[in-house]
């Protein structure tokens, strides 16, 4: 049975519609990242599931329940703030007991409680302390605690780790990660923007545009078959390059004075976009593709090289072994893994960079 | 290092501390003048004041002045009626602003931001104007010669600068502490009572001891809602000290002292929140 089901789901600010219609089942158990660019309502999306914003129109269940005009105290359901939102008058114990005690909850099972989260999540020496003794980390595992200590059916993060430094945020997704596994019966849903965090943290990906889901799915599911340029550009770092092509047959496309032979038939003809990741570009002097590499950089394990082509105006990205060595204005020769050519067709959308 | 500061640049006469300096030293004076008239005053016998002697450093301390305040039942009186109204009122006008300014911060609905300035507005409102109904109203009500009327009104009067207050700290209170606080089962007062008014302590002690100190010090609305001494508030006390055909000065004196050290107890109680509360917010912690 679904934990979460959203069926229509509209909600307009004003005249302004931010979310315009989303459905989605998420079941118990299932960790659900929600990504998209800035402003596309994953934010709102996710308020509405916790009741802090109303919908305009459209359905929420939780646990086959109908929650639509539930308050957020009564949906089961904790959430993880951007900004932690740590009562900065309290302990980290009142922090965590918070919920509790509201609840009336006896004094002496508050305080096992309490220290049962505090250990679970290393916190047992900082209990004493106030919020502003803690450093990021700390307040977001507080914040974490005081989610978990009610045992909530369903766990909302609204990117709880853009306010940490890149080595603390791999540390807190390692936790998070943890977490999840031991919780297993918890649905967590997820907001990043984080291409990392969704491909390692997701049981499913849901990629947002414009307040309309473009597309749900496994992490590779979405890497591998991307339902459209938006997502194939969304998912995946550095992006998906797209390429104008030509259909010459339902399996073969033209690029440039290239032919490709696709493993599979198109159902497109004529003009279309091609699109294909910088690590499926390959460096080879069987290539048929002439390209000139402008900029290198190295990474150290591997090198993003940025290159021109006669075809087209934008520059392409590779991705190849750091090893290989080249020169700056060089002319290459590539090849494209051609089970790994995407083609849409050339009126979609080309997508936003990534956030 | 020395030689570089001292005789490289002369430094340009900077015209502008020394003004301020005069400016706020003849501020000082104007303020502390009076203070220190009624304070020679108090430590004086009526014949030497009436014989023009106000200014001199006394040359012994009289304290007759302050005895006669102490023994004098009626004193003791004015002191009463003061406390039942101005802690009542500061608590209720307080308590107001309380509500009213966080249903403005955090409860917006649709016209609120009108209906705040509608409340705000009342503070640029001349009291004179509505004092001639309101005694009628309150003699109607036969609470003419009663401490209601003072209550009612000074309740009434504080809840602008109250809400205005209130709604501004208010404002600096994270949505998402009152959200995170709702998530976690509480209701609006709860959020109220155990988030948002811990946070703002250093608020309400400036509000109530400025409601506290203006109420106190209040004399205009006692004087006409009350008439017979048992009612008078210390303010008007102090005038009624005079007698009828005499000039007590001294005791005057002596009363105003002593009247005014609640409020100046209570500023001095509350004088680290006014430091905090103006810097609290600076820096998000
Ligand atoms: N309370 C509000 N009133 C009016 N418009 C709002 C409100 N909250 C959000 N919006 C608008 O709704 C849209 C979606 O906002 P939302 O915060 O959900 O975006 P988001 O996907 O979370 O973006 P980000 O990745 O930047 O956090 C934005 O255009 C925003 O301006
Ligand atoms: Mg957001």
């Amino acid at each position: 049975m679904a934990q979460v089901t959203l069926k229509n789901i509209k909600k307009s600010f004003g005249p302004t519609e931010v979310i315009k219609g989303v459905d989605l089942d998420i079941q118990q158990g299932e960790f659900v990242v929600f990504v998209g660019p800035s402003g596309c309502g994953k934010s709102t999306m996710l308020r509405m599931i916790s009741g802090l914003e109303d919908v305009s129109a459209g359905q929420i269940g939780i646990d086959g329940r109908d929650v639509t005009h539930v308050s957020p105290s009564k949906r089961d359901l904790a959430m993880v703030f951007q900004s932690y939102a740590l009562f900065p008058h309290l302990t980290v114990a009142e922090n965590i007991g918070f919920g509790l005690k509201l609840h009336k909850t006896p004094k002496a099972e508050i305080n096992r409680r309490v220290e049962e989260v505090a250990k679970t999540l290393q916190l047992e020496a900082l209990l004493d302390r106030t919020p502003r003794q803690l450093s990021g980390g700390q307040r977001q595992r507080v914040a974490i605690g005081r989610s978990i200590i009610r045992n909530p059916k369903v766990f909302l993060f609204d990117e709880p780790l853009s306010n940490l430094d890149a080595a603390l945020r791999g540390k807190m997704r390692l936790e998070i990660a943890r977490l999840h596994k031991e919780l297993k019966d918890v649905t967590m849903i997820y907001v990043t923007h984080d291409q990392v965090e969704a491909m390692t943290l997701a049981d499913r990906i849901v990629v947002f545009n414009q307040g309309r889901i473009e597309q749900v799915g496994t992490p590779m599911e979405l890497y591998h078959t991307p339902a459209n340029p938006f997502v194939a550009g969304f998912i995946g770092a550095p992006a998906m390059n797209f390429l104008p092509a030509e259909m010459l047959s339902e399996q073969q496309v033209r690029l440039g004075e290239t032919v490709l032979d696709l493993p599979q038939s198109s159902a497109l003809s004529g003009a279309v976009t091609l699109g294909i990741r910088p690590e499926h570009i390959e460096v080879s002097d069987g290539g048929e593709i002439m390209a000139t590499l402008d900029l290198m950089e190295k990474l150290g394990s591997e090198t993003l090289l940025h290159l021109t082509t006669p075809f087209s105006d934008s520059p392409l990205t590779a991705r190849v072994d750091g090893a290989v060595e080249l020169t700056e204005g060089q002319t290459l020769r590539l090849k494209f893994n051609p089970n790994a050519v995407h083609i849409f067709a050339a009126s979609e959308v080309r997508p936003a960079m990534t956030a | 290092m020395a030689d570089l500061s001292s005789g490289a640049i002369p430094r340009r006469f900077n015209p502008w501390p020394v003004t301020i300096f005069t400016v706020l030293f003849i501020l000082a004076v104007l303020f502390l003048t009076p203070t220190i008239g009624v304070l020679l005053s108090s430590v004086k016998t009526t014949r030497a004041i009436a014989l023009g002697d106000l200014w001199s450093w006394p040359d012994r301390l009289y304290l007759g002045n302050y005895a006669e305040v102490f023994s004098n039942p009626a004193v003791h009186r004015y002191f009463l009626n003061t406390l039942i109204v101005t802690l009542p009122a500061t608590l209720a006008s307080t308590a107001l602003g309380v509500l009213a300014g966080y249903t403005f911060a955090k409860l917006p609905f649709r016209g609120s931001n009108l209906l705040f300035l509608v409340v705000i507005a009342g503070m640029f409102f001349p009291p004179q104007v509505i004092l001639v109904p309101l005694f009628r109203l309150f003699n109607s009500m036969g609470l003419i010669d009663t401490l209601w009327p003072i209550f009612l009104v000074h309740t009434a009067l504080g809840i602008p600068i109250c809400t205005l207050l209130m709604r501004n700290f208010f404002a600096t209170v994270p949505n998402a502490l009152r959200e995170a606080a709702i998530l976690e089962g509480a209701n609006e007062w709860q959020v109220l009572t155990r988030v948002v008014l811990p946070l703002s302590l250093p608020a309400l002690a400036v509000l109530a001891t400025l409601q506290f100190t203006w109420i106190w010090n209040d004399f205009l609305w006692p004087l006409i809602f009350t008439q017979s001494d048992e009612k008078r508030t210390i303010m008007v006390g102090i005038v009624n000290l005079r007698g009828q055909y005499t000039v007590a000065w001294g005791v005057q004196g002596a009363l105003s002292l002593i009247a005014s050290l609640p409020t100046l107890l209570i500023f001095l109680y509350f004088q680290r929140f006014f430091i905090k509360g103006m810097t609290m917010g600076a820096v998000k912690g």
